[in-house]
């Protein structure tokens, strides 16, 4: 029986790589639309506001957001390194890997610093959300040009 | 991901564990099924009300729920289709119904993340919504029967 390839799996890495696209572009609409790209705008979004009579967030809203994206990010990350690093192993995706799960940590973590701590903090939650959207961004085309040649 | 990508070492050894696998994959697209249903997902009626609110007073859907729905099914169809995608590999089903099984589960797939957008923004009728409904479980049940049937039996290296 002829020996599994790598080539073999081009096919459910492809379309792994278009949903992870998929994920990232709608993740950063709702960035956008929901929460605001913006520090005041994020401010807003977790502090509430007397002007637009919007509450703050309460602990619960904020962890039902959280929790799930604390196994979702990581597993997301952990897939796309993994199979990138199978055919392009090297320092340039072990440093994209750990660049992701610093901006991950600090954009789920920043959303509670911010309502809790401070507005002050709502640069660390737009850095760290644009981070986590440019490594994803990054891991697709990785996955695209590395499955391609293997 | 190794275990798939490079091979189980014993391919018969490993069939009960992928077969757990592929079980829960049918509960989940059970259950996936079953909550569409409730939302009155079965019926085009029903996707209207949803999306579209009740004919009496029509109230499209929030566009941040649409974003919100897109967003969480890319993660679920995305780690599907790669799973299965790769047992199916593993399991040497033959490159090219593999292949259609892939393509056309994508296809449905992709379809069922865009129809509400569609339904809402370009006044799809909200039958199609039901349509892709069916077309991704099907797609993704045959992916899950091919791994099933493949899995283990040709498996062995």
């Amino acid at each position: 029986m002829k020996k599994l390839e790598r080539r073999d799996y081009r096919g459910p890495v492809g379309v792994f790589a278009a949903y992870l696209a998929l994920q990232a572009g709608t993740g950063a609409v709702l960035l956008a639309a929901k929460v605001g790209l913006t520090p005041e705008a994020i401010a807003r979004y977790y502090r509430g506001s007397e002007e637009t009579f919007a509450a703050p967030k309460s602990l619960t809203g904020l962890l039902e957001v959280a929790v799930p994206h604390l196994l979702a990010i990581p597993l997301v990350l952990f897939a796309a390194a993994h199979l990138a690093v199978l055919v392009r192993p090297g320092r340039g995706p072990k440093a994209l890997g750990a660049l992701g799960f610093a901006a991950a940590a600090v954009a789920i973590g920043a959303g509670f610093a911010v309502r809790y701590l401070g507005p002050g903090f709502a640069w660390l939650k737009l850095a760290g959300s644009l981070g986590l959207l440019a490594t994803l961004a990054t891991w697709v085309g990785l996955l695209v040009a590395g499955w391609r040649r293997a | 991901m190794r275990f798939l990508l490079d091979g189980p070492p014993t391919g018969r050894g490993t069939r009960p564990l992928v077969l757990g696998f592929l079980g829960f994959c049918l509960l989940f697209l059970a259950g996936f099924a079953a909550q569409r249903a409730a939302q009155g997902g079965l019926t085009a009626a029903g996707v209207a009300e949803h999306y579209l609110g009740p004919a009496e007073f029509p109230e499209p859907i929030a566009p941040l729920a649409l974003w919100e729905e897109a967003h969480v099914n890319a993660f679920f169809y995305g780690f599907l289709l790669l799973l299965l995608g790769s047992v199916a590999v593993a399991g040497r089903v033959a490159p090219r119904p593999r292949a259609a099984l892939l393509a056309f589960a994508f296809a449905a797939t992709l379809a069922d993340l865009a129809a509400p957008f569609a339904i809402v923004w370009a006044g799809l009728p909200a039958a199609a919504r039901v349509a892709t409904l069916f077309a991704s479980q099907l797609s993704l049940l045959a992916l899950v029967a091919a791994a099933a049937l493949g899995y283990g039996r040709r498996a062995v290296r």
